[in-house]
């Protein structure tokens, strides 16, 4: 039997099949998130049963999940990302005591119980300054790609301090830093340093380690040095960290199937 | 066991109206369907799922219609006093005077919700320069311009202190609108240091009894003005009474929420027990008729505990809610995604304790004052937040945020801190809007996982 995790996440959508016994990775990927969620959750589904040569009538169970999962009709089971996060981080770095997420437009922290339940959670409120969003303001602004970021702010000598809690604002400090002559490589760091800072904040202290990072954010190269220095605790990176909310929502979709609890609505 | 009773739509009660019309219903004199406050602005009623009782319909209507009753006492020639920030204690003893009406003009920052912004009244507020930066209970600002919504009372009183320094803000913008107002201090609440007596406040809490004293003087300058406002004396007789009247209200909504709180099915939702509550400080005008509508409701919360129904499933997740939400419906939200409201917190549990009977009033007064929960600190605030969780068997806490009330800025994760750390329950912390409309898929995501996280 085969299970399925949708994650309809508000930048990407990412997708896990899973063999339901084993709890296998079958097949995995993601694709830009567009208007027609369901349409596009289902192209991507139908693109990965076939690159793994399975036939559509053996899922037999899916669990849609992320900000965009009431629009996943064909799911079984409909749960929120915190408890699939839990979930997945939970499978891939069984002794995880903290997670913190950051995806494209919100950012998480979760603090787990010993059994990888979710004791606690946080997000981010209001603004896009904690998110992957900001990357991508920076990026286009500096007109180079995501991929780059790390390796730029691996070069910064001098990060830049960027002041201000609402994006729009930050925006206009880059600009302004840019026209003061400010390295676009301590420009990048400073965002990064950001970013962790108002995660950091959200943590608030008591942070129990072992700490994993994970969302698509955990895939920019030096963000993770930049959370280490803002907590000031070590960070692993969550193995691919873009599907840790889908294989989540699998995995949870295979208890399912199997009659065990899950926190379905 | 039964399926639980349904909360109904607007739509819904229309119906229901007319079935129980059909069966015999008496109606108090502002009785009636809910759809004409509709018909008068009060849209936010067409989002909203209700409870489906006679009771529920009667405490609805007595919410509603209070700007009509404070009308009708003005043109009655009843004295009229608008009491600000104090939360409970102004209000019984302006009651204590005969012809003398008190209401909270700051409840007005409820009206931008109700008429989903089609009363303008924060476009007002914006114009005087008290913008959306400020709490939401800068719509008051709006009321007291458009005199739209409440007769402008003849005095005005205002705590100050260690109070909300946005209401502060507010009201001395006010003050230039609406003539002078009587400010009165209140102190930051603290413990007692070596060498001063204590005194043991409603509530648990205590402080120096200087500071009581204090209260005691300034509630002392407040009777003054409503005796010279109304030509009566405030005799301690007549205060004496009038704590007797208002706390049968309060023993009241004490044995509402026990039975709300703590039955097994949930017997009344979430938005009815809101509303409730919130009579134990303004009475809605009306301090005899709030007591009926809570002595019919308390009927019908007694009826379906003995019966073992409820308003939601068996199984609902039993959250402790801490604040007042500026949007009603997250009420509705909450009970949606699988919680039931089981204890609360809306920043005035001081007002639903018992005030004193056996001392003398004005002292009486000056203590259940100085237990309002904001005018301390926020440790000592959630250390009855984590009593009153105990005692209601609480699973989970929700603080809701109010955008722009400064109070609560650091105080929500202050609360969050020592919940977790005291009681080991789940806390989410929300921010709540006058409107959530827009961000209701990001406030049902963080109340889901709430409820995911305690069902796992």
């Amino acid at each position: 039997m085969i299970c399925a995790g949708i994650d309809a996440g508000s930048r990407t959508i990412k997708v896990v099949l899973l063999e339901a016994e084993s709890l296998e990775v079958l097949a995995a990927g993601a694709m830009d998130q567009g208007v027609e969620q369901e349409a596009l959750a289902l192209e991507l589904l139908e693109r990965l049963l076939k690159g793994g040569g399975i036939e559509r009538a053996r899922v037999r169970a899916i669990v849609a999940t992320g900000y965009g999962r009431k629009l996943i009709r064909v799911a079984d089971a409909m749960i929120t990302e915190i408890t699939c996060q839990a979930w997945g981080v939970h499978h891939r770095v069984p002794g995880a005591q903290t997670i913190i997420e950051i995806g494209g437009q919100d950012s998480k922290l979760l603090r787990l119980s010993a059994d990888g339940s979710v004791a606690d959670f946080a997000m981010n409120d209001r603004c896009a300054a904690g998110t992957g969003r900001f990357l991508e303001v920076l990026a286009a602004r500096l007109g180079v790609r995501l991929a780059r970021l790390g390796d730029m702010a691996g070069q910064s000598r001098k990060p830049a301090i960027i002041s201000s809690m609402c994006i729009v604002f930050a925006e206009t400090e880059i600009i302004g830093l840019l026209a003061s002559g400010t390295l676009p490589e301590d420009i990048v760091a400073g965002v990064q340093a950001s970013i962790a800072t108002r995660v950091a904040a959200m943590a608030g202290r008591n942070l129990s380690s072992p700490v994993v990072f994970t969302g698509g954010v955990a895939m920019v190269p030096g963000m993770d040095a930049a959370l280490e220095a803002a907590l000031g605790k070590p960070v692993t990176v969550a193995p691919q960290p873009q599907l840790t909310g889908a294989l989540g929502a699998a995995i949870l979709a295979a208890r399912r199937l199997k009659g065990l609890k899950t926190p379905a609505l | 066991m039964s399926n639980p009773l349904p909360r109904i739509t607007l739509d819904q009660w229309d119906r229901r109206y007319a079935e129980l019309r059909d069966a015999g219903l008496r109606e108090p004199f502002y009785g009636g369907p809910l759809r004409r406050h509709v018909e008068e602005g009060d849209r936010r009623l067409l989002k909203l799922r209700m409870d489906g009782s006679a009771a529920a319909l009667r405490l609805w209507n007595f919410l509603l219609t209070e700007e009509d009753r404070l009308h009708r006492a003005r043109a009655e020639g009843k004295k009229i006093v608008g009491a600000m920030k104090d939360l409970g204690t102004v209000p019984v003893m302006a009651f204590s005077l005969p012809d003398v009406v008190a209401f909270y003009p700051d409840g007005a920052w409820w009206t931008p919700c109700m008429m989903e912004s089609g009363d303008g009244l924060l476009r007002i507020a914006d114009g005087l320069g008290i913008d959306e930066s400020f709490c939401p209970v800068r719509a008051m600002l709006g009321a007291f311009v458009n005199r739209a919504h409440f007769p402008i009372p003849g005095l005005l009183t205002c705590s100050v202190g260690a109070t909300c320094d946005d209401l502060s803000a507010i009201a001395q913008r006010l003050e230039d609108l609406a003539g002078p107002i009587l400010w009165w201090e209140m102190p930051h609440r603290r413990r007692a240091e070596p060498g001063e007596d204590a005194v043991l406040l409603p509530g648990g809490f205590t402080a120096p009894a200087g500071q009581v004293a204090l209260v005691r003087s300034e509630l002392g300058r407040v009777r003054e003005a409503l005796e010279a406002y109304a030509a009566e004396p405030l005799s301690d007789e007549r205060l004496a009474a009038g704590i007797r009247r208002a706390n049968r209200v309060r023993r009241l909504l004490a044995e509402l929420r026990r039975l709300a709180f703590t039955a097994d099915r949930c017997p009344v939702p979430a938005l009815e027990m809101l509303i409730a509550e919130m009579l134990a400080i303004h009475f809605c005008s009306d301090r005899q008729e709030s007591a009926e509508v809570l002595q019919e409701l308390l009927g019908e919360v007694k009826r379906r505990v003995e019966a073992g129904a409820g308003v939601l499933p068996a199984d609902a997740v039993r959250v402790f809610w801490v604040n007042p939400v500026a949007d009603l419906r997250v009420m509705n939200l909450l009970e949606d995604v699988g919680g039931r409201v089981c204890g609360t917190e809306y920043m005035f549990c001081h007002a639903l304790d018992p005030i004193p009977e056996d001392l003398p009033p004005m002292e009486a007064l000056a203590r259940i004052a100085l237990a309002d929960p904001m005018v301390g600190s926020p440790a000592d605030r959630a250390e009855r937040i984590c009593a009153d969780a105990r005692r209601f068997g609480a699973q989970a806490v929700v603080i809701s945020r109010i955008p722009g009330a400064s109070h609560c800025a650091l105080e929500g994760a202050v609360i969050k801190e020592i919940v977790a750390e005291r009681i080991g329950l789940c806390v989410v912390e929300v921010e709540v809007p006058p409107i959530t409309d827009a961000i209701e898929p990001t406030l049902r995501t963080r109340l889901e996982a709430l409820v995911e996280s305690v069902s796992q």
